[in-house]
C-alpha cells in the first residue's frame, strides 16, 4: 500500500497503537462514506453563502475604517475647535486717546521739579485726567455736557489699566506735564470681544450699547483704534480683568513645579528601578513591592491629591499652594510610571554587558553604576521625560493642595503660593467673562504646545539612540 | 573532503529544465510556470508540476528551497502577505485558482490546509471541527453538524480518544492528539486537495506514525500535497516526489524513482544525506 | 540659617569631604605612591566620607524641620492663658495663625513696643505671644544649624579616625548605596500605605458622625445644610448613592463611545490598515491620548455641551446646560486610545498560526477576527476594558468641569448628575476646617475610590496575566 523502501524497525509498543489506530479508522471510513455529503456539493453550497460573507467582510471593515477616521475627526474638531476660540487672544485693541495731563486735574503743583515733583506725581489723580481728556471729545454738541450714564458707559470703553498706562507715560517723562499728549491705551475686554466678532455690522453687541458701538465707529474713522499682539498675554500674571491677564504666574509656576518634581522623581525612580532590577532578591517583599508599584500607577491622581493634603500639608506643615507640595504630590504621582519604564530600559540591557564586566572583577555596584546604568540611560530618560509630560497636564491632585488659588503675584521661590498652567487653564474656564474664552483656549494652545515640544523630544531621544 | 567535492559539484551543475516527469495521468492540479516574488526576491522560479488525483505528492528540499512557498500558493495564503507577488498558472481540475474571478474563500473551502504546528483554536474540540461547516454554511441543523463532527474525528482516528469530552478544550490534548484534530477540522468541510505544511515535524515518532498512517487511509478521499523534511516519510506516504532546490523544481517522479535511481546530480546528493 | 542656605552649605560640605577623605586614605598610606597598599582606592574613600558626611545630616534636617512646627506650636499654645488654649480647635488655630503672621511680618522691636503700648490685655498676650514665637524661631533656627553641622562634621572625623590600609571603604560606602536603592524602592509602599492612612483615618473619622449604612446606602447628599446649621453631622445628610449613581452612569456612557469605537480601530490597525495608515493613526492615538484632561474638561463644557443641548432642543427635548452625556462622550473619547491601544497588543499577541489556521479553511477575514482572534485575545481586552473603567471612574477634570453639582439620582443621560471625583473637589477647594463633615465626607469618597480603582486594578491585572500564561 505505502511505497516505504526503508521502513525503520519499530517496537511492538508503537505497532500495536499503529494497528489499533489503524482499524478504528478503517471502519470508520467505510460507515462515514456513504453518510458525508460529496464535495461538489460542498462546493455550491459554500458558494451559496459566498455574497452574504463578503458582505459582511466589507461591513465589517468598513466600520473599522470609519472608527479610524472618528478618531481622526476627533483629533481634528478638538484641535480646530480649541485654535479657532483661541486666535482672538493672541491680538488686542489698542486705542489712541488725547490726554491732557492738566496739573489741575492732577492735583499737583506745576511748580515743583525733581524728586518732589515724582513724589506727587505717583499718587495724582489719573483718573480724573482720563475722564476730563475723553469726555469733551465725545460731546455731540461743543458746549452740552454728557449726562451721567453715558459719562460711565464712555469710561468703560477703556481697560481699568488705562489710567496706569497714562501714569507710566508720564513719569517716563515728566516734562509732559500740562501739555496734551497722544496715549495708546488698552480697551476694555467686553469691547476687545466686540471689535472682534460684531463691530463689521455696525449694530450693538452683547454687552455693548449703541451709543458705545457709535463712539467706537467714530475713532475707527479717525484711525485712532489698531490691534497689536497681545505680548502681554506671555508676560503678565492673572487678573480679574480679561485684557489684562496673562500665563506668566502660571508658567513660572508650571516651571518651578516641574523643577520639583524632576529633581526627586528621577532619582527616586532610577533608584528605585535599579534595586529591583539588579540586586532585589526574589522574595515575598519584592513581589510586594512590584505589585504595589503596578497598582500605584492605576490610582486616580485625586487620590494623590488627598494624600498631599491630608499629609504633607496638614501632617509635614508644608506650605499650601506652593510648587513645593506640588512637585512632591506629582513626584509621587509619576514615580511609578518612571520606574516601570526604567526597568524595561535596565532589563534590555544585555547580560554579557554584566557578566564581561563582573569576570574582570568588577563589584555588582560598580557593574551596575558603570556599565549598565550608561547602557540604559537613554531609555530611562525617555520614559521620564513622557511622565513629565504627564505631570505637567495634570490638574485635579494640584487643586487639593490648594494651588486652585487666584494668585496675581508671578511666583519666585518653591514655596511661594503658585499656579500652574492646567490649572489656570481651569480657573478660567470657570469665569464668566466672554474674553476669558479665548483666553483660556490660548493657554491651552500654550499647554499643547509645550507637551508637543517634550514628546517630541523624547521620540527624537529614542530615535537616535535606536540607530545606534 | 566529501563537502570540497559537492561544492564543486553545485557550482557545476546547472538548473535549467525539471528532470523526471512532472505530468500524471489524472491530475487534479496542474501548475504551469509558477513564480513566487517576495518583494525583489524572486522564491520560486518557473516551477510546473500536477498532483495525481487521490495520490500523495511530497515535496521535499533542502530549507528555504521554496517548498512551503509553493504549498502556500496552492490555496492561496500568500494572499495575507503583503509584498508577496505570484505568476502562473494553477489550474484546480478546469480552473485557474490565480484567476480574479476565482473567490480565495471558496478556494480555500476546496483546498485545505494543515500547518507545521499543530494549531487547535483555544475552543472546544467540537467546536474546533465545526468551525468550517459553520461559517461556511454547510449544515442547517444541530444533528447534521453533529453527524460531520463526528465522521470528520472518525476520519482523523481520533473519535475513539476524545469521544467522551468533545467539549474540552482542543488546547488540551497531546500534540499528536492535536494535528490529527487540526486534520478533522480540514476535512469537515469535505476539501478535494489537503495541503501538508511539514505536519509531522513537532511530533514525536509515535505520533508521526500515526499520522502518516492517517495520511495514506486520506489519500482514498481526498488529493494531497505534503511538504516534508523527512526523505523517509516522503518514501513512506507519498507516490510522488518533486525535489525544489532554491526555489526551482529540480526533479520529479514517482516516489520510487526518485529515492532508487534519481536522474539528477541534486537529488542523489539529497537523498542520499549528503547536504539538507 | 534657614533650611535652604544649609542645604547648600550641606552639599558644599559633602563635596569637600570628598576631597578630604581621598586626603586622608592616601596619609594613611604614606603618600600618593603607596597608594597601592590600600586595600580600596582613595576616591572609594572619598565616596564613602561624603555620603557619611552628608546622608546623617540631611536627615536630621529633615526630621527637626518636619517636627519643629509641631514642638513650637505646642510650646506657643502653653504659654498662651487658659481661656485661649480651651477654645476650639478650629478657633485656636485662628488664633495661632494671626500669631504667626504678626510674628513674621513684624519686627522684634515693633512687638515689643506693640506690647507695652497696648490697651487691651488680650492684644497685648497677642504681641507677646508673638514675641515669644519670634524668638523660639530664632532659637530653634540656631538650634538646627548647629546639631546638623555637628553631625556632618563628628561623623567625619569619627569615620576618618577609622581609616586604615586595610578600611574596607568600597564594601562600606555599597553597604550605604544599596540601602539608598533600598529606600527608593520602598517609596511605593510608603506612598500606597500613606494613601491608605490617610484616607482611612479621616474616613474614620467622618463615619463616627455619619454612620457608613447611611453614607452607602443613603440617596440624599447635601453636604452644604450641616455647614449653615454649624452643627457636627447634625442636619447634612451623606447619602452617597447618588454619587455613585452618577459616576456608573457617566463612566457607562463614556464606554459605550469607547470600547466599540478603540475596539474597532485596534482592529483596524492590526488586520487590515497599510504600513502607511498605520504610521499616521498611531501618534494621532499618541495625541488624543497625551491631551491633558483639563482640555477635555474645557472642550466637553464649552463646545460638546452646548451642541448636545441644541440638538436636543431640536428634537424637542430638554437637556440640561450639564449632561451626563456631554461628559460621558468626552471620557469616551479620551479614553478610546487607551483601549485601542491594549486591545491592538492583545490582539498581536495571539499566535499567528491561529489566524493562519482559520484563513486556510477559508474563513473570510472578518470571520477570522471575530471567531477566532477576538475570543483568543479575550482576556486581554476584557482587562483593558477593565483598566479604562477604572480610569473613567477615578477621572477627575472632565466631570468637574462638564458635570453638574447637583446630585441627581437619574439614568437620563440628559440630566445633570454629579460624581464622586467632582464632589471630592468640590468639598476639598476653598476654605476648609479638618474636623467637619463635609470635609471629611471628602476623604470618605476618596476611601470609595481608591478600593474600588484599586480591586479593579487587580482584577485586570490577574485576568491579563492568565491571558499571558496561556500562551508562553
Amino acid at each position: 500500500m505505502t511505497n516505504s523502501t526503508d521502513n525503520s524497525p519499530e517496537t511492538s509498543a508503537e505497532k500495536n497503537s499503529k494497528v489499533n489506530t489503524n482499524m478504528s479508522a478503517k471502519d470508520n471510513s467505510a460507515r462515514v462514506s456513504t453518510t458525508l455529503s460529496t464535495t461538489s456539493s460542498t462546493t455550491e453550497m459554500v458558494a451559496l453563502s459566498l455574497k452574504k460573507r463578503h458582505q459582511k467582510e466589507r461591513r465589517f471593515k468598513s466600520v473599522g475604517l470609519f472608527s479610524v477616521f472618528f478618531g481622526f475627526m476627533l483629533v481634528i474638531v478638538l484641535i480646530g475647535d480649541i485654535t479657532s476660540k483661541a486666535l482672538p487672544a493672541f491680538h488686542q485693541y489698542w486705542v489712541k486717546l488725547d490726554i491732557n495731563y492738566n496739573s489741575n486735574w492732577l492735583g499737583v503743583d506745576e511748580n515743583l521739579t525733581g524728586l518732589e515733583l515724582t513724589k506727587q506725581l505717583k499718587k495724582a489723580n489719573y483718573r480724573k485726567v482720563l475722564k476730563n481728556s475723553i469726555y469733551p471729545v465725545f460731546t455731540e454738541e461743543p458746549g452740552k455736557k454728557l449726562a451721567r450714564k453715558e459719562k460711565r458707559q464712555l469710561f468703560k470703553l477703556f481697560s481699568t489699566n488705562a489710567e496706569f498706562t497714562i501714569k507710566d507715560s508720564l513719569l517716563s517723562s515728566p516734562e509732559n506735564l500740562q501739555q496734551t499728549v497722544s496715549i495708546w491705551v488698552r480697551l476694555d475686554d467686553d469691547v476687545d470681544s466686540y471689535l472682534k466678532e460684531d463691530f463689521a455690522t455696525g449694530q450693538a453687541g452683547l454687552r455693548i450699547s449703541k451709543k458705545q458701538a457709535q463712539w467706537l465707529a467714530k475713532l475707527d474713522s479717525e484711525q485712532r483704534i489698531e490691534t497689536r499682539f497681545n505680548i502681554s498675554f506671555f508676560t503678565s500674571s492673572d487678573s480679574r480683568e480679561p485684557e489684562l491677564a496673562g500665563i506668566k504666574g502660571a508658567l513660572m509656576g508650571t516651571l518651578l513645579t516641574m523643577f520639583v518634581t524632576i529633581l526627586v522623581s528621577f532619582p527616586l525612580g532610577v533608584a528605585g528601578a535599579l534595586y529591583l532590577e539588579e540586586f532585589a532578591p526574589k522574595n515575598k517583599i519584592t513581589d510586594l513591592i512590584e505589585i504595589n508599584i503596578n497598582n500605584l500607577a492605576a490610582v486616580p491622581s485625586i487620590v494623590f491629591g488627598l494624600l498631599g493634603l491630608a499629609v504633607i500639608i496638614n501632617v509635614f506643615g508644608l506650605p499650601r499652594s506652593a510648587p513645593l507640595v506640588g512637585g512632591i504630590v506629582l513626584t509621587l504621582m509619576t514615580l511609578p510610571t518612571i520606574i516601570i519604564a526604567s526597568r524595561a530600559a535596565i532589563k534590555a540591557v544585555p547580560p554579557s554587558l554584566r557578566e564581561a564586566a563582573t569576570g574582570l572583577g568588577a563589584s555588582k555596584m560598580q557593574v551596575t553604576f558603570s556599565h549598565v546604568l550608561p547602557q540604559a540611560m537613554p531609555g530611562i530618560i525617555t520614559g521620564a521625560i513622557i511622565s513629565v509630560a504627564q505631570a505637567l497636564g495634570e490638574t485635579a491632585p494640584l487643586l487639593m493642595i490648594g494651588m486652585v488659588a487666584f494668585i496675581v503675584d508671578v511666583p519666585t521661590s518653591i514655596v511661594d503660593s503658585a499656579t500652574v498652567l492646567p490649572v489656570q487653564i481651569f480657573l478660567w474656564a470657570d469665569s464668566p467673562e466672554r474674553a476669558f474664552l479665548a483666553k483660556t483656549s490660548a493657554a491651552i494652545l500654550v499647554l499643547l504646545t509645550l507637551l508637543l515640544i517634550i514628546n517630541l523630544s523624547a521620540t527624537m531621544l529614542r530615535s537616535k539612540f535606536e540607530k545606534k | 573532503m566529501n563537502k570540497i567535492e559537492i561544492k564543486q559539484d553545485l557550482s557545476q551543475i546547472k538548473l535549467t529544465e525539471t528532470v523526471g516527469n512532472i505530468y500524471a495521468d489524472d491530475a487534479k492540479m496542474s501548475i504551469r510556470h509558477a513564480n513566487v516574488f517576495y518583494g525583489k526576491k524572486q522564491a520560486i522560479d518557473n516551477v510546473s508540476l500536477d498532483l495525481a488525483k487521490n495520490q500523495v505528492t511530497a515535496l521535499i528540499g533542502p530549507s528555504g528551497c521554496g517548498k512551503s512557498t509553493f504549498l502556500r500558493c496552492l490555496n492561496r495564503m500568500n494572499d495575507t502577505i503583503d509584498m508577496c507577488r505570484v505568476t502562473g498558472q494553477f489550474m484546480l481540475d478546469t480552473q485557474d485558482i490565480h484567476a480574479k474571478s476565482l473567490d480565495p474563500v471558496l478556494l480555500r473551502a476546496r483546498v485545505g490546509m494543515v500547518f507545521q504546528k499543530p494549531n487547535p483554536f483555544p475552543k472546544s474540540i467540537y467546536d474546533n471541527v465545526a468551525y468550517g461547516p459553520r461559517i461556511h454554511g454547510l449544515t442547517n441543523s444541530k444533528t447534521e453538524l453533529d453527524e460531520i463532527v463526528e465522521t470528520s474525528l472518525q476520519k482523523a482516528g481520533l473519535f475513539n480518544e476524545v469521544k467522551d469530552r468533545l467539549n474540552d478544550s482542543g488546547t488540551g490534548l497531546s500534540g499528536g492528539q492535536q494535528q490529527r484534530l487540526c486534520i478533522a477540522r480540514t476535512i469537515a468541510v469535505s476539501p478535494e486537495v489537503i495541503l501538508m505544511d511539514e505536519p509531522a515535524s513537532a511530533l514525536d515518532p509515535i505520533a508521526t506514525a500515526i499520522i502518516e498512517e492517517l495520511i495514506d487511509e486520506l489519500k482514498e478521499k481526498y488529493t494531497i500535497a505534503i511538504v516534508t523534511h523527512s526523505m523517509q516519510q516522503a518514501a513512506r506516504v507519498s507516490q510522488h516526489t518533486a525535489y525544489f532546490h532554491m526555489g526551482k523544481l529540480v526533479e520529479m517522479g514517482k516516489t520510487e524513482y526518485i529515492f532508487t535511481r534519481p536522474s539528477h546530480k541534486l537529488t542523489e546528493n539529497y537523498i542520499t544525506g549528503r547536504f539538507g | 540659617m534657614n533650611s535652604t542656605f544649609l542645604f547648600a552649605v550641606l552639599v558644599f560640605l559633602s563635596l569637600f569631604s570628598y576631597w578630604f577623605g581621598i586626603k586622608r586614605s592616601l596619609t594613611v598610606a604614606g603618600g600618593i605612591d603607596n597608594k597601592k597598599y590600600l586595600d580600596c582606592l582613595p576616591e572609594q574613600f572619598g565616596l564613602l566620607t561624603a555620603m557619611v558626611c552628608g546622608i546623617p545630616a540631611l536627615v536630621a534636617l529633615l526630621v527637626f524641620n518636619s517636627a519643629e512646627q509641631l514642638v513650637v506650636e505646642h510650646m506657643i499654645t502653653s504659654t498662651l492663658p487658659t481661656h485661649i488654649q480651651t477654645l476650639s480647635s478650629i478657633d485656636l488655630g485662628l488664633y495661632l495663625n494671626n500669631i504667626h503672621s504678626m510674628a513674621s511680618s513684624e519686627t522684634a522691636l515693633v512687638l515689643i513696643q506693640g506690647a507695652k503700648e497696648a490697651s487691651d490685655s488680650a492684644v497685648q498676650t497677642q504681641y507677646r505671644a508673638a514675641l515669644e514665637l519670634q524668638t523660639l524661631n530664632n532659637n530653634a533656627s540656631w538650634l538646627k544649624t548647629a546639631l546638623v553641622l555637628m553631625i556632618a562634621v563628628g561623623s567625619v572625623i569619627v569615620l576618618v579616625g577609622k581609616f586604615s590600609l586595610t578600611y574596607k571603604a568600597r564594601q562600606k560606602s555599597e553597604t550605604i548605596i544599596r540601602g539608598i536603592l533600598v529606600a527608593s524602592s520602598a517609596i511605593a509602599i510608603l506612598t500606597t500605605l500613606g494613601i491608605v492612612i490617610s484616607v482611612l483615618f479621616e474616613s474614620i473619622q467622618f463615619f463616627k458622625s455619619v454612620p457608613p449604612t447611611e453614607f452607602m446606602f443613603g440617596t440624599q447628599w447635601s453636604p452644604q445644610t450641616a455647614m449653615r446649621a454649624d452643627q457636627v453631622g447634625g442636619s447634612g445628610s451623606f447619602g452617597a448613592v447618588p454619587l455613585f449613581a452618577g459616576t456608573m452612569l457617566i463612566t457607562f456612557i463614556a464606554m459605550l463611545l469607547a470600547v466599540p469605537v478603540g475596539l474597532m480601530v485596534a482592529i483596524y490597525l492590526s488586520q487590515y490598515a497599510s504600513a502607511k495608515l498605520r504610521s499616521i493613526a498611531k501618534p494621532m492615538l499618541e495625541v488624543l491620548a497625551g491631551i491633558p484632561t483639563v482640555v477635555y474638561g474645557f472642550f466637553a463644557a464649552l463646545t460638546v455641551a452646548p451642541v448636545i443641548r441644541n440638538v436636543g432642543e431640536y428634537f424637542g427635548l430638554s437637556v440640561a446646560s450639564e449632561s451626563a452625556l456631554a461628559a460621558g462622550l468626552v471620557m469616551g473619547t479620551m479614553i478610546i486610545p487607551f483601549i485601542s491601544s491594549l486591545s491592538e497588543d492583545a490582539i498581536s499577541a495571539v499566535p499567528k498560526p491561529l489566524k493562519e489556521a482559520s484563513l486556510g479553511m477559508g474563513a473570510t477575514h472578518s470571520e477570522t477576527v471575530v471567531k477566532v482572534l477576538l475570543p483568543a485575545a479575550l482576556p486581554g481586552i476584557v482587562g483593558a476594558i477593565l483598566l479604562a473603567i477604572s480610569r473613567a471612574i477615578g477621572e477627575t477634570m472632565i466631570v468637574v468641569m462638564a458635570a453638574g453639582m447637583a446630585a441627581n439620582l437619574t439614568a437620563n443621560p440628559l440630566d445633570s448628575v454629579t460624581t464622586v471625583t467632582v464632589q471630592i473637589v468640590t468639598l476639598l477647594t476653598g476654605d476648609q476646617e479638618f474636623d467637619s463633615p463635609k470635609t471629611l465626607a471628602a476623604f470618605a469618597l476618596g476611601l470609595m475610590l481608591f478600593i474600588t480603582t484599586l480591586g479593579l486594578n487587580i482584577l485586570a491585572l490577574k485576568v491579563v496575566q492568565k491571558y499571558r500564561e496561556q500562551y508562553d
